[in-house]
């Protein structure tokens, strides 16, 4: 029959194509997926048995990022979780240990001069980049200037080495760092991440290329990066000068690390659990809770430093100008149970405008504030705010409304807080207009159109306080509080150039508890970074900043 | 001629595409620097100096002209936030959706066909009911949740299948089964209507009166007159698909276009964003001038009216 041929043939056609298609994709993509997979067997081939006598050297380490990386170029990227894989590539000058003093790393030793204008660092004279360039003087000099020039486009980095200016090469190992104005956080930005030091050589040859074919002087040498696939570093063998914070001084004893990006939650940690990967970064609160049962993995914690979540009254609005009518939101906010509720007490609470790793931070502050509704009221009761037939505060016949602006996407939550805190001032009689907007920076920074706004800065210095509290200059961005005063301006600078530990703890007392007494913000919680790992992968500490190390770890059979 | 004009269409959908993307980003509040500089710690200078070399701060005309005429001489462009070309990028990502794409309209057409026939041959008895119950199933199931059920079941539970990555046969499978059971459920119903209409005309009497087999009747006649709204609908399907790997490759973190493009439009990386849809307009125009010509092959009628 004629008919059944034609029948037949569109669908084995198609059938037949669609077939052929799929597998001959799947068998292109597989290739690439084969190579990898003898990459790391033969890696893991090469494990030393004698060595092997205290930590188990070798093995592959798979880590599951939650989003994926923009650039490996320290002085182009504005992403936390860039940080982590650039934070195996480079080193820095300097290393902050949690107790926050400054230590060598790639610099020996260094002097600052008396006005505080001028560093001038001694630099190790064994060091080499992953592709061969000495590291030396010339070469810091090209990567505090590539910060400067604007073709490098850099981002946070060139906030982070403000106020640097200038820098002369002394000699082969030492240079000299020239500033505009003192600066006691500098020290601590150039331990960061995002001021590492890259290669002149391949810097220079790659251009504006460079964060996808990333070298540094790091404990672990980029291999590939397959775009929202994975991230392969290899131990640098010649890796000799890790900083005090980490225990291995040497190279590192595992052969690399894959970073695998899995955005979604469930699978991310799911796959530890079912031993896909052996780590996990970003556990969501209702898993911290679930795997602290399980037996096959641990869960790994620490808390940033430098602003916690705050959310800041703009002072230029009326009422939030008068203290009073700012300490009846504190007063009216139950933050505790905003923080548990929402987090299901795996974050911690947070009680300053610092948070607790950060220098300076004024533990007697914790405990201070208590919600108290009655007093609350009294508050806007004097100073005119009485309430109306709706159960809302009118004045001079007009409502009391607070305009409370957040971000999207609804980052750890800060959404529902933002919602909670609506109701929790329904009570106090507060119309809360909460408005989500994509724009942040239109809205927030470039109108200030927003009665309270929140935000959180992960940072090394207690200096992070300064753009939001310090009197802002007319023809500069406004600071987010708004605040305008004379003393704590004062303080705020003398904080900035006290070379005086003890005495610079408490200049920054001083301003923590003016900034809480005058409620001059509301602070939220503190954001821990977190990793679940399965039980065999040991030595992951963090550093600072609450980045992840890993020139200590090693995986145990 | 047709085929002249099916082609000079599809050029004006592709450009009409790009120019309605290009005007909707330009409009939508912020730009690429939002994600790279804090505007807490950055001055306003910094941020005026990095819009402008990532040139974000021209009017819109000007960068308009500069992106058609560049893309005109095949140059399209690198990204804004990390300066990779984005021919690279998306060659990079391309294959790992198309495998996907593919896999999924297979897994489709499969499973539609198969319920879809029997589920018209079997009308109202237990047969037909299960068919209409896994079309609606794959209908109303929104994919970002069945597709995490497969990952918790065959991954994560079993270790049949891995959870993540887009290397070889073995992760295709659980994504291609997610989105495909979607576009199985509307192959189900058409071919299952279409088989129901044509069983109850007259020709199907006449047919079964000179003596023909009722699996000729059914697999020949009545599948075959059945088949050219399915595969209008199959068509339709691969660009459904080509939108659902926004979804899917996430939620199984497999490179793709539907990957790069949901970052580059949450960072409003224009030129990726550009690249991205002009290669899946490319590709769904394509897939519908198949589409077309193959009722040519299916239905004499259409070959001898051309």
């Amino acid at each position: 029959m004629n008919r059944s041929r034609y029948l037949r043939r569109p669908f084995q056609t198609s059938a037949a194509l669609l077939l052929a298609l799929t597998l001959l994709l799947s068998a292109c993509a597989s290739n690439k997926g084969s190579s990898n997979n003898s990459n790391q067997s033969a890696a893991q081939q090469s494990d030393t048995p004698a060595a092997a006598a205290e930590v188990k050297q070798g093995g592959v380490l798979t880590y599951a990022l939650a989003t994926s990386p923009d650039s490996l170029d320290p002085h182009r990227s504005g992403l936390a979780v860039a940080v982590r894989v650039i934070r195996t590539i480079y080193d820095s000058l300097v290393v902050q240990l949690p107790d926050n003093s400054i230590k060598p790393w790639l610099a020996t030793s260094w002097e600052i001069s008396e006005d505080g204008l001028s560093y001038t660092f001694k630099l190790r004279q064994d060091v080499k980049f992953q592709d061969g360039t000495p590291f030396n003087a010339e070469a810091v000099k090209y990567n505090f200037d590539r910060i400067l020039d604007p073709a490098t486009k850099a981002a946070n980095a060139a906030a982070l080495l403000a106020p640097y200016q200038s820098s002369e090469v002394i000699d082969e190992y030492t240079i000299k760092l020239n500033l505009a104005t003192p600066s006691r956080a500098f020290l601590g930005n150039l331990s960061q991440a995002l001021l590492g030091i890259v290669s002149p050589t391949a810097a220079k040859k790659d251009g504006d290329q460079f964060g996808l074919n990333p070298v540094g002087t790091g404990p672990f040498k980029f291999v590939k990066w397959e775009q929202n696939a994975e991230i392969q570093v290899v131990k640098n063998p010649d890796y000799n000068w890790a900083p005090e914070l980490v225990t291995n001084a040497g190279a590192p004893y595992l052969d690399g690390i894959t970073f695998k990006i899995v955005p979604e939650e469930a699978t991310r940690i799911g796959s530890v659990q079912s031993g896909q990967v052996l780590a996990a970064e970003t556990v969501p609160p209702q898993n911290i809770v679930a795997l602290k049962g399980d037996s096959k993995v641990q869960l790994l914690e620490a808390n940033t430093v430098g602003l916690p979540y705050t959310l800041f009254f703009n002072q230029e609005h009326a009422p939030w100008n008068d203290v009073k009518a700012r300490q009846a939101v504190q007063l009216a906010v139950d933050v505790d149970s905003i923080v548990k509720t929402l987090y299901l007490g795996t974050y911690d609470r947070a009680w300053s405008p610092l948070t607790p790793g950060t220098f300076g931070y004024d533990p007697t502050l914790e405990n201070g504030v208590k919600p108290d509704l009655e007093k609350a009221g009294a508050l806007l009761d004097e100073i005119g705010w009485v309430k109306g037939a709706d159960g809302i505060r009118e004045k001079d016949g007009k409502k009391l409304t607070l305009h409370y602006v957040d971000g999207t996407p609804n980052r750890e939550k800060r959404n529902d807080i933002a919602v909670i805190i609506q109701q929790q001032l329904k009570a106090l009689g507060i119309a809360v207009e909460v408005e989500i907007t994509k724009d942040v920076r239109t809205v927030v920074y470039t109108n200030g159109a927003y009665d309270l706004y929140g935000n959180s800065q992960v940072n090394s210095d207690p200096n992070a306080l300064y753009p939001f509290y310090h009197t802002t200059d007319p023809n500069a961005l406004k600071s987010l509080t708004r605040l305008s005063d004379p003393e704590i301006d004062k303080l705020l600078e003398q904080g900035r150039v006290e070379t005086d530990d003890t005495k610079r703890a408490d200049i920054y007392k001083q301003i923590q508890h003016y900034i809480i007494d005058q409620a001059v913000i509301l602070p939220i919680y503190i954001f821990p970074y977190t990793v679940a790992a399965d039980k065999s992968v040991q030595g992951l500490v963090f550093d600072s900043l609450g980045y992840p190390l890993f020139n200590g770890v090693s995986i145990s059979s | 001629m047709y085929i002249a004009q099916r082609i000079l269409s599809s050029l004006l959908v592709i450009a009409g595409s790009l120019v309605l993307v290009f005007a909707i980003l330009y409009v939508l509040p912020g730009d690429p620097t939002d994600a790279m500089i804090d505007p807490s710690v950055a001055t306003p200078e910094m941020v005026a100096n990095l819009k402008h070399q990532l040139g974000v701060d021209q009017p819109f005309y000007i960068q308009f002209t500069r992106y058609i005429s560049d893309m005109v001489r095949g140059d399209f462009g690198n990204s804004l936030l990390n300066s990779e070309p984005v021919l690279d990028k998306i060659l990079e990502h391309f294959p790992a959706t198309l495998a996907l794409t593919a896999a999924s309209a297979l897994v489709s057409v499969a499973i539609g066909l198969v319920l879809g026939v029997l589920s018209a041959i079997h009308r109202n008895g237990p047969i037909d009911f299960i068919a209409r119950l896994v079309g609606l199933f794959g209908i109303s199931m929104p994919t970002f949740w069945s597709g995490i059920l497969l990952i918790v079941l065959f991954s994560l539970q079993l270790g049949w299948f891995p959870a993540m990555g887009s290397n070889g046969w073995k992760t295709l499978v659980l994504p291609a089964l997610t989105l495909g059971i979607v576009g199985a459920g509307f192959i189900v119903r058409m071919v299952r209507s279409s088989m129901l209409d044509i069983i109850d005309e007259h020709f199907m009497l006449t047919l079964r009166s000179k003596g023909l087999s009722e699996r000729a009747v059914m697999y020949r006649h009545a599948l075959r007159n059945a088949l050219i709204p399915a595969v209008t609908m199959i068509g339709m399907l691969v660009g459904e698909m080509l939108a659902g790997t926004v979804v899917i490759e996430t939620v199984f973190s497999r490179q793709g276009i539907g990957r790069i493009i949901g970052d580059a439009l949450m960072a409003k990386d224009l030129p990726v964003v550009q690249g991205v849809i002009f290669f899946t307009a490319l590709i769904y125009v394509l897939m519908n001038l198949l589409v077309d010509l193959s009722y040519s092959i299916i239905d004499p009628r259409v070959r001898r009216s051309a």
